[in-house]
């Protein structure tokens, strides 16, 4: 038995339709669009620094609820992920179900910003947006929402500031960094990073876009063109492929001082899980957040294993925690079609129960 | 650009030769005499691509040519499958053929001419392409400027010319260089250990490889398309890779490779300072210590501020009066709209309370 049956007249077939594909597709290029990405209405209320507080506009024939929701991204790649489309918009979902949403969009740091530390980030500029949206809806407390490494942050500032937090959703958010599979963690442990940090002040994004690429340099450098040309006459198609290209590519720098810090805290020295993590002049201790927690992962996130989310349990002093498993990868929880219709509505639900007066 | 010319007559062209190639080629697959099968196809698709290329937007032609080049890879990976066409007579000894020369490849005992085999291996060159790509990005010198350079022949000598005492008023200088060409050195062997270490995972991919067409064999399946074979070494590459570069082993490989480079760029770093302190021009760390003083009173300005902020409360409720509803306490560089100047048409939430601090 031969397990390979390609016969020349076949494999040219193949090859004259997959050419004829490209061909068809060059004029669907050719025609896109600028890409744009961030598709919901919204508009700065707040500026500091490179910072600016967006806040999204409410749908038309909605009442958006008391409690406003205020969503910490990322430093790595932009927040627009949470906006990417128009059907895949996790924004949009969370408008739709009352939540009044809030965004910190952290800019393009650059070389003035290298000396900018966790501290400056977490206690300076995450609290002065919260103490804006309190005082501008008379509020003790709000609800954050935290995405991936801005889970990390809201953990470290909810724990820090926890009389200002009413509730906290964390989404596909590393807490223990030594979890089986964390190959960022793996990586990163053996790298020096005082003399990386020292020797480019800030980390370039394309040193993080290698790392990212390199998790599944195949797939991700090879595979996906060619699965893109099955896709390629249809215009809608190839202008969110170019949409989605632009954001994994879209890497800010990091500013130094911070990355130096969160690397060896965290990805060398598994600060949530070992102490020792210091802000200003307090020390991060998981113990003292005490609000409601929704911690959501993604079973086949291949940034931020399952157990490396999971972790987060029993680490905290919170009597309301609760999990919700996605069945999809750290990308698709935010822009899938099931994400849209699960995720995002479970986020609503759960934050509306927990925010009546 | 006349689109019509080359969809209709260039385009065609491409198409006829491609035929005639795979005319060719099954000719000689039956035993028909004729030439060495060429890719024709190859170069008129490069041909056409040429000629379309200028006028496709940045984004898109990025996006196209990937395409393109995978698409060429998985064709050229078909056939070497193809019976006849690597010496095999029928598809299982092409295969076993082709395994075979590809493990030759991998352990460099083999040269096609940069055919065929070579797109094959090439494709575990994607994790030091995406290397050298970002090590481009971010240095003056070409990411695989030192991939060639002759490492173990020359490092006696190397040694002992770098470990010559510098003597007289130079002394300092030629220390300096010494130190430049130990890092030179270091990088380019952790580079070349890097992908040797590539290399040996891609003879286990192909081992791999081989292991699933002889499950295929005992399921009765067959592949009959370049897209499956495509996808199959993909997916044995894929594992393999993941199964690797989660050992220590590979975290201590990715470190060195980080951290010589590193160590590198900032001895380049520590001479172009010398360098630019000799034309009494500013150096990057004369810079960076005027970073982190503005950094330094720039926290304690916000820190005042707030402290401020603070007593103004305390002196307005000691008389009496109602704490101000100013700033709570953040530096605000810019407020650009207020809360109630919304967007929006629906329902408000009340401002319930004054915000406390």
């Amino acid at each position: 038995m031969i397990p390979i049956d390609i016969r020349p007249d076949k494999l040219a077939e193949e090859m004259l339709d997959y050419t004829r594909k490209l061909g068809q597709g060059m004029e669907n290029l050719l025609n896109a669009d600028k890409i744009d990405t961030g598709v919901s209405p919204k508009h700065p209320v707040y500026k500091e620094d490179k910072l600016v507080l967006y806040r999204y506009d409410t749908p038309e024939g909605i009442t958006p609820k008391p409690v406003p929701l205020l969503i910490v991204y990322a430093l790595v790649n932009r927040p627009y992920m949470a906006d990417i489309q128009e059907d895949r918009s996790t924004i949009k979902g969370l408008l739709a179900t009352g939540q009044d949403v809030y965004l910190i969009d952290w800019g393009y740091p650059d070389g003035a910003d290298r000396s900018l530390t966790l501290d400056d980030y977490i206690n300076g500029y995450i609290d002065n947006c919260v103490d804006y949206i309190r005082e501008s809806h008379g509020l003790d407390a709000i609800n954050i929402l935290g995405i991936c490494q801005g889970g990390a942050f809201s953990l470290m500032y909810t724990s820090m500031h926890q009389e200002k937090v009413k509730n906290l959703v964390t989404m596909v958010t590393p807490v223990d960094f030594e979890a089986p599979g964390n190959l960022l963690a793996s990586w990163t442990r053996a790298m020096d990073i005082d003399l990386a940090v020292d020797t480019m002040g800030n980390v370039p994004g394309e040193l993080l876009n290698w790392t990212f690429l390199s998790l599944k340099p195949f797939s991700l450098t090879g595979q996906k063109y060619v699965n893109m040309v099955d896709v390629l006459d249809d215009p809608d198609k190839v202008k969110n492929f170019l949409r989605m290209e632009k954001w994994i590519f879209d890497s800010p720098d990091q500013a130094g001082e911070t990355f130096r810090q969160f690397a060896k805290d965290f990805f060398q020295k598994n600060g949530f899980i070992n102490g020792g993590v210091i802000l200003g002049d307090r020390e991060v201790n998981l113990k003292d957040l005490t609000c409601p927690v929704l911690n959501i992962y993604a079973l086949q996130d291949h940034l931020v294993p399952p157990d490396a989310s999971r972790a987060l349990k029993t680490l905290t002093s919170s009597g309301d925690y609760s999990e919700l498993a996605f069945p999809g990868g750290h990308i698709g929880i935010y822009v899938s079609g099931k994400a849209q219709k699960e995720v995002t509505p479970a986020i609503g639900k759960w934050l509306n129960e927990h925010s009546a007066a | 650009m006349n689109n019509d010319s080359f969809f209709s007559n260039d385009w065609m062209e491409t198409q006829r030769k491609y035929w005639e190639n795979w005319m060719a080629m099954s000719q000689k697959a039956m035993g028909v005499a004729g030439g060495s099968p060429t890719a024709p196809w190859e170069a008129a698709m490069d041909h056409w691509w040429k000629a379309l290329s200028p006028a496709a937007p940045d984004a898109s032609k990025q996006f196209m040519e990937r395409m393109m080049d995978q698409g060429k890879a998985f064709f050229k990976m078909a056939e070497t499958f193809l019976p006849g066409a690597n010496g095999g007579v029928d598809g299982w000894s092409a295969f076993t053929k082709t395994l075979e020369d590809m493990q030759k490849g991998f352990r460099g005992s083999v040269d096609d001419g940069g055919n065929s085999l070579h797109r094959l291996m090439a494709f575990w060159e994607l994790p030091y392409d995406n290397w050298q790509r970002m090590v481009s990005s971010m240095s003056p010198m070409p990411g695989d400027f030192l991939r060639n350079m002759p490492h173990g022949d020359m490092q006696g000598n190397v040694d002992r010319l770098l470990s010559a005492p510098g003597l007289g008023y130079h002394r300092e200088e030629q220390a300096q260089y010494q130190a430049l060409m130990r890092c030179s050195i270091d990088y380019q062997k952790a580079l070349q250990d890097y992908l040797s270490f590539n290399s040996k995972l891609g003879l286990k991919a192909v081992e791999r490889m081989r292991s699933y067409m002889q499950d295929l064999i005992q399921s009765g399946k067959t592949i009959d398309s370049a897209r499956a074979i495509y996808d199959n070494w993909v997916g044995c590459c894929e594992a393999v890779y993941a199964e690797e570069v989660s050992t220590p082993h590979y975290a201590e490989l990715h470190g060195k490779l980080v951290n010589t480079q590193m160590a590198l760029k900032h001895r380049m770093g520590i001479m172009v300072d010398e360098n630019l302190g000799a034309l009494n021009m500013p150096t990057r760390t004369e810079i960076r210590t005027l970073q982190d003083r503005l950094q330094e009173t720039r926290r304690e300005n916000k820190r005042m501020r707030r402290d401020l902020h603070a007593l103004q409360q305390q002196v307005q409720t000691l008389l009496g009066g109602e704490a101000p509803k100013g700033m709570a306490g953040g530096p605000r560089t810019a407020l650009i709209e207020g809360p109630d100047s919304k967007k929006s048409t629906a329902a408000k939430p009340a401002a319930a309370k004054p915000a406390t601090k």
